[in-house]
Order: C-alpha cells, then sequence, then structure tokens
C-alpha cells in the first residue's frame, strides 16, 4: 500500500511538472498584462512583436486615424440628432466601416513579415462582429 | 465415442509406471525457498518495487508526463485566447465611429 501511494505521488509530481512547463511555454504574459491593463497599443506591440520602428509608425497611423474617425463619429452623431432618414445614417455608417477596415488594412502593411495576415484575421471579423456593448476610448477601455 | 484401445492404455500405463523423474540435486534449493518467503513477507522498498514493475511504471510515468504537458498547453492557450479576445474586441470598438461619442 505504501509504494502504491509513493508511486501515485511520483505520477502526480511528474504531471505538475509536466503541467507547469507546458504552461510557462505557452503563456503570454506580456500580451495578458496588456489584456489586463486595457492597453490596445501596448497588446499591439506585444502581440505582433513590433519593434520600436514598427511601434512608432502605426502609433502616427493611429493618431492620424484618430482625426478621421472623430470626423465620422461627428457625422453619425450629426445625422442622428436631426433624426436624418435611416439611408443617410446607414451610408455614414458605411463610409465609417469602409474606412476603418481600410485603416486596419494600412496597419497590417506596416507590420513585421506574416504578422500582417495575422492582424488582419483577429481584427476584421470584430468588425462585423460587432455586439454595441459600450463607447470605449482609444486605449482599449469601455 | 469410441473406446480406448486396451493395448495403448496398457502400453501407457507401462511407461508411466517406469517414468522416474530425477532432477538435479540444488543445495541452495531449502535457503532460496526461505529467503524468497523472507522477501515477501517485508515490505520491499520503493525502488525494488518500481524495478519489479518497470513496464507499467513506465507506461503510467509517460502518460502522465503526456496529460500534464496537453493540460498546461491547453490551459495557457485557452487563458490567452480570452484575454486577446477581450483586448482584441475593445481595440476596433475603440476604432469605430459608430459608437464613439464626442464631448
Amino acid at each position: 500500500m505504501k509504494n502504491f501511494w509513493a508511486t501515485l505521488l511520483v505520477l502526480v509530481t511528474a504531471a505538475g511538472l509536466s503541467f507547469g512547463a507546458f504552461y510557462v511555454l505557452n503563456d503570454a504574459p506580456a500580451v495578458r498584462q496588456a489584456a489586463h491593463d486595457g492597453d490596445a497599443m501596448a497588446w499591439l506591440r506585444a502581440e505582433f512583436h513590433l519593434d520600436d520602428a514598427h511601434f512608432d509608425r502605426i502609433r502616427r497611423l493611429h493618431d492620424d486615424y484618430a482625426v478621421v474617425c472623430t470626423r465620422h463619429c461627428r457625422a453619425i452623431m450629426l445625422a442622428r440628432q436631426r433624426h436624418a432618414p435611416p439611408e443617410e445614417i446607414a451610408a455614414l455608417e458605411r463610409v465609417c466601416v469602409e474606412a476603418m477596415t481600410d485603416h486596419f488594412r494600412r496597419v497590417a502593411a506596416l507590420m513585421p513579415a506574416g504578422q500582417g495576415d495575422r492582424y488582419l484575421a483577429i481584427v476584421l471579423p470584430r468588425v462585423a462582429d460587432y455586439d454595441h456593448r459600450g463607447t470605449p476610448n482609444i486605449q482599449g477601455q469601455p | 465415442m469410441t473406446p480406448p484401445d486396451s493395448s495403448d492404455s496398457r502400453s501407457l500405463s507401462r511407461s508411466l509406471a517406469d517414468w522416474r523423474v530425477t532432477p538435479p540435486r540444488d543445495p541452495h534449493f531449502r535457503t532460496a525457498v526461505w529467503s524468497r518467503l523472507e522477501a515477501a513477507r517485508r515490505p520491499s522498498s520503493w525502488p525494488a518495487f518500481a524495478r519489479a514493475h518497470r513496464p507499467a511504471l513506465t507506461g503510467a510515468l509517460a502518460a502522465a508526463l503526456v496529460i500534464g504537458a496537453w493540460a498546461g498547453r491547453e490551459r495557457a492557450r485557452a487563458r490567452v485566447d480570452h484575454e486577446r479576445d477581450g483586448i482584441a474586441r475593445a481595440y476596433v470598438q475603440s476604432l469605430d465611429a459608430r459608437v464613439m461619442q464626442l464631448p
């Protein structure tokens, strides 16, 4: 009986060590930290392995797009406030979506080889999948 | 069913009657038997137990390592995927003029 428990202990220890090693190997602490902090730019940097040069170019692109995005936002809000026809609001929203996807493609083009496609595969489905749950800021915090 | 041939039966009985087993003498036989009885009576150490059950133990150890590795990998990936999904969704929404609110 003593040998049975000793064997069980050895097996459980081996499984635990294996679990820990593969957990660490498959973990992405920088991505999790950025997500925990709600810092979308830090997430981009960690997730897509951006060096300083890539990161600066992408941040500038985001800053430039923020101006465009604000303009689209104002146009949509004004249309809603004056109870514009639904077709007009839909057209403005279409312009917004087109500008947004175009922006994502330009960001992807600035990324290191192989990362751009992965970036688009992550962000583009979420444009169509949007479920209107909040009004986040540029840091990704709702 | 056919009855056994009486001549064959007599021949077998004679062979069995003449059969003698003459095992080689082993002066350590009795000692070996007692030492095995003693070994079985007292608890063996775990290394001895492991050596005695080496194939089963090796298999169980391999299974434990594989299960641990698979579980660790899946757990880490699930956690990262969950965090990634949340921040990616928030990132996309942050650039979506349809949901922005101006001051």
